[in-house]
């Protein structure tokens, strides 16, 4: 399989209104597979959140990741994605969300850390353009001199790659524990020492709100790679909310790792 | 019984099991590590299930090994680190 490069392909950008979180889980896994079967060009899509959330990483148990009661209090929602990685704690304007849908040419022969670095090469130019003296931590981390401000999952599906990252905004780091069970074998590296100050949000770095920060993101990639708007397209939101409803809903799927 | 292992330069690795009869049984392996393709997980538990709570820890990653088999991608996680949350399991306090 020889490699493709960023520009040979003919990016769109999907920047839809808000969605339910389980619709986000389902439009990852088909645009995914449109990508994987060529019947879609590469996509870059940005998330918009209409609920709190918290999303869980394929291999991760259900019942040590989250306090149910503290999710209920709180009326979180969790779902669980098709790629691996850590659980994420969602508010609505709180994150900064983005996938990219690419043919697996474009990481043809590289391993894991090479290609999580790769996807993210223009995020880093991104942040360097926001004054964040930013940079990949492997393995699979956005990091900054003050603090961790991202983290990055994929998995490869058919023909495809999906590289997905959530970023820090804003965070109200109190309810996040009070969601999250973040167990003492973790915080037990030495660069997370405190929950608490594991992550410096966008927010506080750059003095910016999050729209401006998420257009300097998409003209960096513009600028780069090229990118023209596109939509999610009627079949592909039709097989996206079925899916929604019939795994990402589910119990079995989220508790597919009890 | 549970068990967590944060491997080093990786991800963090989880055990919860049961002992009967002397063997593992219900092992459940998780954490927020990555494999290609997904349904992999499954197979770790498989591989692990039935063997004798006195193996050691080579024997435990061997077993993870060859039911892996070599075309399995493993990113933060291997089958030694698996062994390790395993055996901390084992040695959990009731």
């Amino acid at each position: 399989m020889s490699r493709t490069d960023w520009n040979e392909h003919a990016w769109r950008l999907i920047h839809d209104a808000p969605q339910p979180p389980a619709l986000h889980m389902a439009i990852d896994e088909v645009l995914t597979d449109e990508v994987a079967a060529r019947r879609r060009p590469p996509t870059l899509r940005v998330w918009e959140w209409s609920s709190s959330c918290v999303v869980i990483g394929r291999f991760q148990s259900l019942r040590n990741e989250i306090d149910p009661d503290g999710a209920s209090r709180h009326g979180i929602e969790v779902v669980r994605r098709i790629s691996g990685g850590g659980a994420m704690f969602i508010e609505p304007g709180n994150t900064i969300t983005y996938s990219l849908y690419a043919p697996d040419t474009l990481v043809a022969g590289m391993g894991f850390q090479e290609s999580y670095e790769f996807m993210d090469r223009w995020v880093i130019d991104a942040l360097h353009g926001l004054g964040i003296d930013a940079w990949y931590q492997p393995l699979n981390d956005i990091t900054s001199p003050s603090g961790k401000i991202a983290g990055a999952a994929q998995t490869r599906r058919g023909g495809a790659v999906l590289h997905h990252v959530t970023m820090a905004y804003d965070i109200d780091t109190t309810k996040m524990l009070e969601v999250l069970r973040i167990g003492r074998e973790k915080l037990s590296d030495k660069v997370t020492q405190s929950a608490a100050k594991r992550v410096d949000p966008l927010r506080s770095q750059t003095g910016l709100p999050r729209p401006e920060i998420i257009n300097r993101m998409i003209e960096t990639f513009r600028s780069a790679h090229g990118l023209a708007r596109h939509r999610l397209l009627p079949h592909e939101r039709e097989r996206a909310v079925a899916l929604a409803a019939t795994k990402f809903a589910s119990a079995a799927w989220t508790g597919i790792v009890p | 019984m549970h068990g967590e292992y944060k491997m080093p330069g990786g991800k963090l690795v989880v055990a919860d099991l049961e002992v009967s009869n002397g063997n593992l049984s219900r092992v459940r392996i998780s954490g927020d590590f990555f494999l290609e393709p997904d349904t992999a997980l499954t197979l770790i538990d498989v591989a692990l299930s039935g063997l004798p709570a006195t193996a050691d820890g080579e024997e435990l990653a061997a077993a993870v090994r060859a039911m892996l088999g070599p075309h399995v991608g493993m990113y933060g996680v291997s089958p030694e680190s698996i062994a390790v949350a395993v055996q901390r399991a084992l040695e959990a306090p009731p």
